[in-house]
């Protein structure tokens, strides 16, 4: 019954197949995203299916070897598991950071937003590396950090903050908090202040209208904000390495060493795919629950 | 809304900046070309087709080469003033290049490689094409087996007269017909001994239980593996299987304890304090040495291996007269002594040894003795064993 209904709405939509016009409006994206999204990608689940010969060379030899060598060896898993680990743990404290800041600036005054957002944008326009060592001199032993904190009298002697998994998720977070911000920002900055108000209008208190009504209207920026970190926060190995110390190997780490120093390309390219198979799947799991709403 | 819309807009552009991050790996053929400068993003989609066309100029380059030798002079007119460098990053001084610039009027474009896997793989990929390399003794080897490299006119080369004798005519390169040694260097251990009152003399003192946390590692399986075969007096080329399972138990040990992983600037970590002791290379360990004085550079007891980084020219390479002076300019003792001023590795030319500030040569980890040489090994192409030697180190790293 509940289906039935929710079918005539769906039509109540326009939806027209789009004309010639449409499509040659849209054929750059088309093309862009054929050259740079789905052949790459095709290319990496055919190399995964390819053998390493001498210096470099590849060879298509269809076989599953890869596959298997991925799902003999628990330590693949391991490293999967990990840098999954990290990017929950990123996307988690990004959320809980993010979504009251992106509130703040979204209920605030529009010359006021303006300002706030520009400077969620500011560190960004450094680049990556030079704001992952200001962070590796910043939380040095010998470090501005330490030495205030002893100048302070809060710690004895110099903590070790730096290469350690703190580091690696501090990395993550600060890269990332921003992808949480922004999508969550525009959805707040959309949000009707009067269902707030009729929320509590109708007695619910604070705590209920924030659960039942103002999460769920945030709920697509929230949703956009999850996928933004947790999907790029997975592979990105620069920080876990530079900052980590590399002595817990992460997916991308050990993708970017079968492409060099394992000298496996193929292989490289089998835990890529595996890498983009739960990239899909958790895109899907996410469009279900959007859907299922 | 419309600020709504600026926002996602401006996330998206913040997903293109994340792409774009210089670390990332790069896959193989695709468009991203991760690490390396402007230009070679470029080539990569029309990879295939400039390596279809350097296959082409590939088959006529060596004939000319080798008949006209006139051919290697840097005036030469059938020879466009052009040369493409791909060489390590921070090894060649930006200074030199640009000298030799403006000396020669040849238009110099650089691109660098952070390992030498990383350059075999775009070699392959038909990057380029390249007029110079700087592989390391062992891709030579590969290189030279696989006829992937130009051979070499020793007469528009003069300078090859300064290096020493025992950096030349070696096993990877017979007489060599194909390089130029460009630097060479090993692997120690630097100790801080403000923190360290230990005597350390090798690998095994280095790894113990009470240094937990306070080492640095050079990031490099291969390394890892040599330094537990040297410590069981093991050739540091044979990889057997039976040999790899002594050198897994000992590195089960030795990893866990290792706090920092780092092969580009393992110095860093020392020189903040966040660990005390380490393994690096040789020319990190000198400029630790030349920073301060409480850094001690010890050669391992039990041995440790010799790295010869070297000019080349690979097949397909469009400007090998100008790749030739380049490698004549490089070779120069002026120039030399420039390199070792800047990235103080083991300088195989002796006169520019000879223009060195004493206190440079002295410096035991640029330039250990003669005896200490002789008796380091080299390394040897292990080909895919590297996989089998990758998954053993991946595996400890990760329990």
């Amino acid at each position: 019954m509940a289906a039935g209904l929710s079918i005539p709405v769906e039509d109540g939509v326009v939806r027209r197949r789009p004309g010639l016009r449409a499509w040659l409006v849209m054929l750059p994206l088309v093309l862009w995203l054929a050259a740079f999204v789905v052949l790459p990608s095709l290319m990496l689940v055919a190399l995964s299916f390819a053998e390493q010969k001498g210096i470099g060379g590849i060879v298509f030899s269809g076989t599953f070897r890869h596959y298997a060598r991925v799902f003999s060896e628990p330590v693949w898993a391991k490293v999967v598991g990990t840098s999954v680990w990290y990017a929950v743990l990123c996307t988690g404290l990004c959320l809980v950071l993010g979504y009251p800041v992106a509130w703040f600036i979204g209920r605030a005054s529009p010359r006021r937003r303006d300002i706030l957002i520009t400077l969620v944008m500011i560190p960004f326009w450094t680049s990556f590396l030079i704001r992952t060592y200001a962070w590796i001199t910043i939380l040095g032993k010998e470090g501005p950090l330490n030495a205030f904190l002893m100048a302070a009298r809060i710690i004895p002697e110099p903590l070790s903050l730096l290469y350690t998994p703190f580091a690696s998720v501090l990395g993550l977070v600060y890269n990332f908090l921003p992808f949480m911000i922004l999508p969550i920002y525009a959805s707040v900055e959309k949000l009707d202040g009067s269902l707030i108000d009729a929320a509590h209008d109708l007695g619910a208190g604070p705590l209920r209208a924030f659960a039942r009504v103002i999460i769920p209207l945030t709920a697509p920026g929230i949703g956009a904000g999850i996928m933004l970190v947790f999907v790029p926060s997975i592979a990105m190995f620069a920080i876990t390495t530079l900052m980590g110390g590399g002595s817990d190997p992460t997916i991308g780490e050990v993708i970017y060493k079968q492409f060099t120093s394992g000298r496996n390309q193929p292989f490289g390219a089998a835990l890529g795919t595996i890498l983009l198979v739960i990239f899909l799947v958790s895109l899907w799991i996410t469009q279900k629950l959007r859907k299922s709403r | 809304m419309k600020r709504a819309q600026l926002a996602i807009l401006a996330a998206a552009s913040l997903v293109i900046a994340a792409c774009d991050k210089p670390a990332a790996p790069p896959p193989p053929p695709a468009p991203p070309a991760g690490t390396s400068t402007s230009t070679s993003a470029a080539t990569s989609d029309g990879a295939s087709a400039s390596s279809s066309a350097s296959a082409s100029s590939a088959a006529a380059t060596p004939a000319v080469q080798t008949s006209t030798p006139a051919g290697a002079d840097p005036a030469s007119p059938d020879e466009a003033k052009k040369l493409r460098i791909f060489c390590w990053s921070e090894y060649i001084p930006q200074s030199v290049i640009e000298e030799f610039s403006k000396k020669t009027g040849i238009d110099v474009s650089v691109e660098n490689f952070a390992s030498n896997e990383e350059m075999l793989a775009k070699l392959a990929a038909g990057g380029g094409p390249y007029d110079i390399i700087q592989p390391s003794e062992y891709v030579v080897e590969a290189l030279v087996r696989e006829n992937a490299l130009e051979k070499i006119d020793h007469a528009a080369i003069p300078n090859l007269k300064n290096i020493a004798p025992e950096f030349l005519n070696l096993p990877f390169d017979p007489g060599n017909a194909h390089t130029v040694p460009y630097m060479a260097g090993t692997v120690g251990i630097v100790v801080n001994t403000e923190v360290v009152k230990d005597e350390i003399t090798g690998f095994k003192d280095l790894f113990q239980e009470k240094n937990k946390g306070n080492i640095v590692a050079l990031d490099d399986a291969r390394e890892m593996v040599t330094w537990a075969l040297l410590a069981q007096g093991l050739p540091v080329n044979d990889l057997s299987d039976e040999n790899l399972a002594k050198a897994k138990a000992l590195l089960s040990n030795w990893i866990p304890l290792v706090k920092v992983f780092d092969s580009d600037s393992p110095k860093t970590s020392l020189l903040n304090g966040d660990v005390a002791m380490g393994v690096v290379w040789g020319g990190e360990g000198a400029l630790l040495l030349i920073a301060d004085k409480k850094f001690r550079w010890i050669l391992p007891a039990e041995g440790t291996h010799l790295f010869i980084d070297s000019l080349a020219i690979p097949k397909g390479a469009k400007h090998p007269g100008n790749a030739m002076a380049f490698m004549n300019y490089i070779l120069d003792p002026e120039v030399s002594k420039k390199l070792s001023e800047e990235f103080p590795y083991l300088n195989p030319n002796t006169a520019a040894r000879a223009l060195l500030a004493p206190e440079a040569l002295a410096n035991p980890a640029s330039f250990p003795t003669t005896e200490q040489i002789q008796s380091m090994q080299m390394f040897k192409d292990i080909g895919e064993r590297a996989s089998v030697v990758d998954e053993l180190v991946t595996t400890i790293k990760a329990q």
